[in-house]
């Protein structure tokens, strides 16, 4: 028994030392991690980072929180919103699998984008359970995000690649400068829509990555060591910086997404809800497509 | 009024001997969890003649310290002795604070939901937290507050070798001053000291 119970114990001691030798932060790497600190040689992450973040970051996100509804309010004023008969034919351009996958990015959006700015403006919450609550629901809702932005980006990748008729469309802003309703001569997506996509696709991963090196801090990945040649805090320290300026964009094009969907087109919303689109609004914003379910005979 | 000295952590490289008890006694000391530790002796150049030394390095209450500035809940404060110390009960534990440091001082249990980061910890130069001086909920937070008490921090106090060495910016530089020109070699500021104090 007595026998046990030693081999129990140095088993415990072992275990201990392993994680103090294992950890790529404090054990035998924490060497590495400090001494590339401000060295010439090396990137100066560790000063690039702080200065980011005591002195810009924030700003940039409360700029972009203001700055990008401002300019949708001053359109809402000035522009309106383009308003199609919603009683004419519809298209059935949504199935239940497109809607799920997307309503699962959609409502995974809705909480870690807030929750990112209560972290973000984390001292004007006050810190405490209500940012660590933010934090949590924020780790907690990439889960679902990272589930579907596959399915996502692949359904709708052919959909979604520019064509020449996306130039005219930026040249002319899809004509949402002006009050008439326009032709356009756009695919299923127009070039805005495309943008959207790369930006929640491709930045949407990229905010997982960086968020989950955040989140598990500790791990060990020797191939992004050698890859890079960065140290764990240094990974770390570009993981956060990513994150931030990422978020930037992210944070932008989805309050521009939400405005679009809701407001300048009355009732878009509703086609991922239902899957039915309106004859009226393709035949304008998305003439190519019109045109195409045309001839299938659609609508 | 009064005039605060500015506290300073020193370790001379000369005298380290890696044996570890600074780490070990602040440990038991302050009752950290398993996982964590405050203080860590390490060697550096390891394997090369004439440059291997060894020294411990824990949180030096840097002067402008990073941590501070990057924390988004803002959780810090800086005494006017110069030590930096944060409030437990706002950190949300977002390791922004790590990446900041020069040391890689702040670590994190995970003890939050979901296994996600807690609160950070960090060596408090024994001086506690915003708590109530020597409180019960102070002391299971933060550790002993024994600069509260008059005495020393313990890894400075049972260093065998005193090559761990803490106080005013004044007596460490003396003593420093004084180590030195006594080998009559090693004048550069010992590991950290541009990094934290700017070579002050
Ligand atoms: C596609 C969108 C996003 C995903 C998948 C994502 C994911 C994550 C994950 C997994 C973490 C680590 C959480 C942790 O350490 O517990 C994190 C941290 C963070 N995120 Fe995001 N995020 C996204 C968007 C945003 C946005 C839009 C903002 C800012 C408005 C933001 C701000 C932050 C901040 C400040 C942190 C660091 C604090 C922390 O680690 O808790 N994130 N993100
Ligand atoms: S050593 Fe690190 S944790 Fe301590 S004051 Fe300096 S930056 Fe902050
Ligand atoms: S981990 Fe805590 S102390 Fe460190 S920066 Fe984040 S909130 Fe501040």
């Amino acid at each position: 028994m007595k026998k046990y119970l030693y081999m129990f114990i140095a088993t415990l001691a072992l275990a201990s030392v392993a994680w103090a030798t294992e950890s790529q932060i404090w054990g035998e790497m924490r060497i590495q991690n400090i001494l590339g600190y401000g060295q010439e040689e090396s990137l100066k992450l560790g000063v690039l980072f702080t200065f980011l973040q005591s002195k810009y970051f924030a700003w940039i996100f409360l700029a972009v929180l203001i700055g990008v509804p401002t300019v949708f309010f001053v359109h809402y004023k000035l522009v309106g919103p383009k308003v199609f008969p919603h009683s004419h034919k519809k298209h059935y351009a949504f199935n239940l699998f497109h809607r799920t996958v997307h309503q699962i990015a959609a409502i995974s959006f809705l909480v870690l984008v807030p929750t990112g700015f209560i972290i973000v403006f984390g001292d004007f919450f006050g810190g405490g359970t209500l940012v660590r609550m933010a934090k949590n629901l924020h780790g907690i809702f990439t889960i679902p995000f990272a589930i579907v932005v596959i399915p996502m980006a692949l359904m709708w990748l052919k959909e979604a690649l520019f064509n020449f008729e996306d130039v005219k469309w930026f040249m002319i802003l899809g004509g949402y400068l002006s009050k008439e309703k326009q032709i356009i001569n756009a695919t299923q997506f127009n070039a805005g829509q495309k943008m959207w996509y790369w930006v929640a696709i491709l930045g949407g991963i990229t905010m997982i990555l960086s968020g989950a090196m955040m989140f598990f801090l500790d791990f060990k990945m020797e191939m992004l060591h050698n890859l890079t040649g960065l140290s764990q805090i240094d990974l770390l320290r570009v993981a956060a910086i990513v994150h931030n300026v990422m978020g930037f964009a992210v944070v932008a094009l989805f309050i521009t997404h939400v405005y679009m969907s809701m407001f300048a087109i009355k009732g878009a919303v509703n086609s991922i809800i239902t899957g039915y689109v309106e004859e009226e609004e393709v035949k304008f914003l998305h003439n190519a497509w019109y045109k195409k379910l045309k001839e299938k005979g659609k609508f | 009024m009064m005039e605060y000295a500015r506290m300073k952590f020193y370790c001379d490289e000369s005298r380290c001997i890696e044996c570890d008890g600074c780490s070990i006694a602040c440990a038991e000391a302050h009752e950290l969890p398993v996982g964590i530790s405050r203080r860590k002796v390490i060697t550096i150049n390891e394997g090369i003649p004439g440059k291997e030394f060894s020294t411990s390095v824990a949180c030096m209450h840097c002067t402008d310290a990073p941590c501070e500035q990057v924390c988004p809940v803002d959780c810090f404060y800086i005494r006017e002795d110069g030590i930096v110390l944060h409030d437990k009960e706002k950190c949300i534990g977002c390791g922004y604070c790590l990446y900041a440091c020069p040391f890689g001082a702040p670590q994190f249990p995970r003890d939050g939901a979901f296994g996600a980061k807690g609160a950070m910890d960090k060596c408090t130069m024994c001086a506690g937290g915003p708590l109530e001086t020597n409180s019960e909920k102070e002391r299971h937070l933060y550790g002993q507050n024994r600069i509260a008490e008059g005495k020393v921090p313990l890894c400075a106090a049972m260093c065998s070798t005193k090559a761990l060495l803490v106080g005013d910016a004044q007596s460490v530089s003396n003593i420093f001053r004084a180590r030195v020109a006594a080998r009559g070699k090693g004048a550069n500021a010992p590991y950290g000291w541009d990094k934290a104090y700017k070579n002050q």
